[in-house]
This record gives C-alpha cells, sequence and structure tokens, in this order.
C-alpha cells in the first residue's frame, strides 16, 4: 500500500516538474534561442550587403523602375530587414523566404509566391505573436498610418499602414491577394500584408495589417525620415 | 522509484548525490534538446501564417 502511494505522489511529482520545465521551454528558452537566430541573421546580412554582393541583380532590382528580373529569393534565407517604429525604436527583424516552422524560428516569413520587396503586388510576411522572441507582440498597436520600413541592402522601403489590425479566420487565404480583399485597396499595386495569430496565445483567429508602399529611396540616401528620431 | 534509483547509485552520499545531480542535468538537456522541440508545435503558437490550414 504504501509503495503504491509512494509511487503515484512521485510520479505526480515528476510530471509536475515536467510541465513547468516545458512552461519555461516557451516562454524562455525558445525566445532566447530566436533572438539569437535573429541577430544571427541580421549580423550575416550586413555582412553580405557590406561585401557587396547583395545577390538581388544591382540596385534598380527591387525599385519601381526594375528592368531585369532579379534573382528569386532563396528559401530558408534571410533578405531584408524590417523596422517597425511603432514596436519600439530598437525593433528590427530579418525577413527570410518561406512560412516553414523552422523559419518562423529565425524570423520573419515571407509568403512565397507574393510580391517581391517594393514590387508589384503583395508582400506579404507572417511572424509569431508570441514565443520564439515575441516579434509581433504588440501587433494591435499598429495604426493607420505607422511606417513600416524594410531595407533589402541596396534601398529602404517605406510602406505605410492603411487599415488594421484586422481580424479574420486562418482559411480566410484573400488577405494576402495581389489585392487583398477586405483591405479597401481596388487598385493593383505595391502593398504589403503582415499577418500574426489571435488570440495572443490562441490560433482560432489571424490578425492582419495592410499597408502600400509611400517611398523608395536608396541606402545611399541613408535612414529614411521614418526611423529618424 | 527514486529511493530504488538512489539504492542502486555507487559510492557514499556525496557521490550518490552528485551523480544524481548529473542524470538531473542531463534528463533536462534531452528534454530541451529533443523532446520539448518535438511537443511544441503541437501547441497553437505557430499557426501565424493564413494558408496552411
Amino acid at each position: 500500500m504504501r509503495v503504491i502511494v509512494r509511487s503515484v505522489s512521485e510520479l505526480c511529482i515528476t510530471l509536475g516538474t515536467l510541465i513547468v520545465l516545458f512552461v519555461v521551454y516557451v516562454l524562455f528558452w525558445t525566445g532566447v534561442r530566436a533572438d539569437g537566430a535573429m541577430s544571427d541573421q541580421i549580423d550575416r546580412l550586413h555582412r553580405q550587403w557590406s561585401r557587396g554582393s547583395v545577390g538581388q541583380a544591382g540596385a534598380a532590382g527591387g525599385r519601381p523602375a526594375a528592368a531585369a528580373e532579379p534573382e528569386p529569393y532563396r528559401a530558408g534565407r534571410a533578405f531584408a530587414i524590417m523596422y517597425i517604429p511603432r514596436l519600439g525604436a530598437t525593433w528590427n527583424k530579418p525577413v527570410l523566404e518561406g512560412t516553414g516552422r523552422d523559419v518562423l524560428a529565425k524570423g520573419l516569413a515571407h509568403y512565397r509566391g507574393t510580391a517581391r520587396l517594393g514590387g508589384r503586388g503583395n508582400f506579404a510576411v507572417a511572424g509569431h505573436r508570441r514565443t520564439y522572441g515575441d516579434p509581433f507582440k504588440d501587433f494591435p498597436r499598429l495604426r493607420r498610418g505607422d511606417a513600416v520600413v524594410l531595407t533589402d541592402g541596396t534601398a529602404w522601403f517605406t510602406y505605410r499602414i492603411d487599415k488594421g489590425p484586422y481580424k479574420t479566420v486562418p482559411t480566410d487565404v484573400e488577405v494576402i491577394d495581389p489585392v487583398p480583399r477586405t483591405s479597401g485597396y481596388t487598385r493593383p499595386g505595391r502593398y504589403l500584408t503582415l499577418t500574426t495569430c489571435d488570440p495572443e496565445w490562441g490560433h482560432s483567429h489571424r490578425l492582419i495589417v495592410w499597408a502600400h508602399l509611400d517611398s523608395t529611396q536608396p541606402v545611399e540616401a541613408g535612414e529614411p525620415k521614418a526611423l529618424r528620431r | 522509484m527514486y529511493g530504488w534509483i538512489w539504492r542502486h547509485l555507487p559510492g557514499n552520499a556525496w557521490v550518490k548525490a552528485l551523480v544524481s545531480l548529473v542524470l538531473v542535468l542531463a534528463v533536462v538537456y534531452v528534454l530541451f534538446q529533443y523532446v520539448f522541440p518535438w511537443a511544441e508545435p503541437l501547441l497553437p503558437f505557430n499557426d501565424v501564417t493564413v494558408d496552411n490550414q
């Protein structure tokens, strides 16, 4: 009898410890790993850009007046850095190609098949709301007029948010269409869509914001106004 | 269970304590490195895209 009671209580304690450890892993350790991975990606981008090999067919690559077809983004590789001043003056995250789980653990994820950065159509990006560094934790604070600034090493792209955060269901894939449904855009243009999950710790819905390309400038011209303080 | 392990560890109490500490650390390492990364995708925090449902 005593053996049974002891075994059961030991089992309960073990299970409890296991759950606590798992919570620590999800809330804390994924963040530590993701922060490391994201700064690695950003360092790698800076190194790549400073070597001059941008891998995107020159400065005209993502610009409105692009003539030659630029090199496609490589799956799982970072190709841009995103800055959103509303989420914090030091908030900057790498953007990687593809939306796989391994990609989302290293930064923001660009939907494959959507437009290129600064290109015609819809440049759609997903990010974690919670865990893995909480990149989009403050997503609901985004407002109309907020700047979303990206650089691919050759140019700065400043997008301005027009609508959002808009709550929808996970199957609503039209939100990342070239002219997103319910976004209010009626004509083709250069748009940006950000998606994350909602509620904060759930997955029943998605939060969306839409932005349009407001201005573009070469990196030689320095940081865009939206980033200057 | 733990009593059984304790009795089967070699050496005196100090050695036993040291060995158990190493064992605990090894278990935590295996959990963080292999078990939790496998279990974590079963939670909903990864569902941030609109197309994978």
